[in-house]
């Protein structure tokens, strides 16, 4: 075994191959490195005794196209004289040591801190100079190891995405600070391939920014065309989906090349019914629509809990491949008065979006997850200070509302499913919400915090 | 004999039956507005009296009011 000269780590090396170049990597590691592969392949239910992990030069997990490989770095090292193409070689990383919980405490004070009383083990203790002295040593070894490989590459470490500046300023001239703070501007996702439902009061059609748009449309709302007479719809449908180059500046859509289909549940007026609702997800269901935006609901009440109805159908939804997002509501006056998440988006099944001002702080108007059945917001989209479009004559307009944020956290689901095309439903929804940027916000007002595209 | 507007979700293990579902909500008083089954929901309206019935119909999994819904004027400025 090679000897083990970082804190933390053992002095092997994982190294992760592309899935489909595995046998590349496993030529680069025999041929470039001159090493003797055991793979998980030769064995029967892939299940390497303990002394051949313990003894091998280098271990090939092959249902993972994991490697382990036990020699010294300069040896790898050959390696890197490969293209990615070449190896199929994606990461290498030095093999940590690992322990439960308990032990790593444990193992952390080993070392000169024993004057201090060890606590037991089931207290609940903050992150203290100890662990913090493991992670420390921990980021050494990565360093070693960086600069080690790459030489001169290495590039010393940029400043940490961490507390910026006490007031947040943005410049719009180019794009709202809504898609600058999402990491909109700069994803190289376009909702391609994707098809967004938005259920709202329509659309302008005849709008410049959407001549040209692949565009469903259908109303469900008795004696009214789709053609939107109110606003809201062409709003947050601008911001789901709107151009990436708009008849004037700044641009505001995220999906600008996702497949809109505009759905009218909504009247001219504003007002419309569940069963209104109820036939547009059905219509996004029957048309494969991965996502179903829906910037509407009623209040709620403190207790109150969630429609039978709609969570049956947003499960139904899910396992058919379409997340349905809906605003928390805005019926709150922080700090004063914090009003429960509005259906229908208090299914569980349903993601809520709160809003969040240009502080990244919550909306002052913003539904919290107050009610213990169902109610929670999941997760947090701009709400203030949105331009979006609006129909014609006027084109543009900013408006505020958890009713914008939730096209954001649309528009931008979109962009995920196009990165991810195998993530659909429920597993789309997990993946938008483990990507999102915590905030230092109680969860109950902002769920994981403010979503991020890919 | 006030009517209200319902909307009825089928339950799981009656989708594949969801047509006789329907007919027998029908017999149960509803007059049926819309088939959604894809989301596996009928909507109609019932006489007020007749809605303990229906919801005890074999496969009738809940029944809800139909809600209003209203963002409001395009006055605003708070959606």
């Amino acid at each position: 075994m090679a000897e083990v000269t970082e804190p933390g780590t053992t002095g092997r090396f994982l190294i992760l191959m592309r899935p489909d170049a595995s046998r590349a990597g496993l030529k680069a590691l025999t041929e470039t490195a001159g090493l003797r592969v055991t793979s998980t392949a030769d064995f029967e239910n892939g299940a390497m005794s303990a002394e051949t992990l313990e003894s091998a030069e280098a271990i090939f997990f092959d249902e993972l196209a994991v490697a382990v490989v036990d020699a010294p770095p300069e040896q790898l090292q050959r390696v890197s004289a490969l293209t990615a193409e070449e190896s199929g070689i994606l990461v290498v990383e030095p093999e940590r040591v690992v322990y439960a919980f308990e032990d790593a405490w444990r193992a952390s004070t080993a070392g000169g801190l024993s004057t201090l009383a060890p606590e037991p083990p089931s207290t609940v203790r903050p992150l203290g100079a100890e662990r913090s002295e493991y992670l420390l040593g921990y980021r050494e070894a990565i360093n070693h190891l960086v600069e080690s490989i790459l030489g001169d590459g290495a590039r010393p470490s940029g400043a940490a995405l961490g507390v910026g500046p006490a007031q947040l300023v943005w410049d719009e001239t180019q794009v709202t600070w809504g898609l600058q703070a999402t990491n909109v501007a700069s994803s190289q996702f376009t909702g391609r391939g994707i098809k967004v439902a938005v259920l709202d009061t329509g659309l302008d059609l005849g709008h410049p920014d959407f001549v040209g748009r692949a565009i469903v449309s259908q109303s469900f709302v008795d004696g009214e065309a789709v053609q939107d007479g109110h606003g809201h719809g062409t709003h947050v449908i601008g911001t789901a989906c709107g151009p990436k180059q708009p008849s004037r500046l700044p641009r505001y859509g995220v999906a600008h090349q996702a497949e809109i289909f505009a759905g009218k549940v909504l009247s001219n007026r504003g007002s419309g019914t569940d069963s209104g609702i109820l036939a547009g997800i059905n219509w996004a269901i029957v048309n494969g629509c991965a996502i179903v935006s829906m910037s509407l609901g009623a209040p709620t009440v403190r207790g109150q809990s969630f429609s039978r109805i709609f969570e049956t159908v947003a499960q139904r939804a899910l396992a058919r491949g379409v997340l349905i997002i809906a605003p928390a509501g805005n019926e709150s006056s922080r700090p004063t008065f914090i009003a429960p998440v509005g259906h229908p988006a208090n299914c569980p099944s349903i993601m809520a979006v709160g809003a969040l001002n240009q502080q990244l702080q919550v909306a002052p108007f913003s539904c919290g997850g107050i009610n213990p059945q169902g109610g929670q917001v999941d997760i947090a989209g701009p709400g203030v200070v949105v331009r979006s479009s609006w129909p014609r004559p006027l084109l543009y307009r900013t408006l505020q509302g958890t009713s914008m944020a939730t096209p954001h956290v649309a528009g931008i689901a979109a962009l995920h499913a196009e990165a991810h095309p195998d993530m659909r439903g429920a597993v789309l929804g997990w993946l938008l919400m483990g990507s999102s940027r915590r905030l230092e916000q109680s969860s109950r007002d902002v769920g994981v915090g403010l979503v991020q595209a890919p | 004999m006030a009517a209200q507007n319902v909307n009825v979700a089928v339950a799981e293990d009656f989708l594949d039956r969801f047509a006789d579902v329907v007919r027998r909500c029908e017999q149960a008083g509803l007059k049926v507005k819309q088939r959604l089954e894809a989301a596996g929901v009928v909507t109609g309206s019932i006489a007020s009296e007749k809605l303990a019935a229906l919801k005890r119909v074999p496969g009738v999994a809940a029944v809800d009011v139909d809600r209003n819904v209203d963002i409001g004027p395009p006055e605003g400025d708070l959606f």
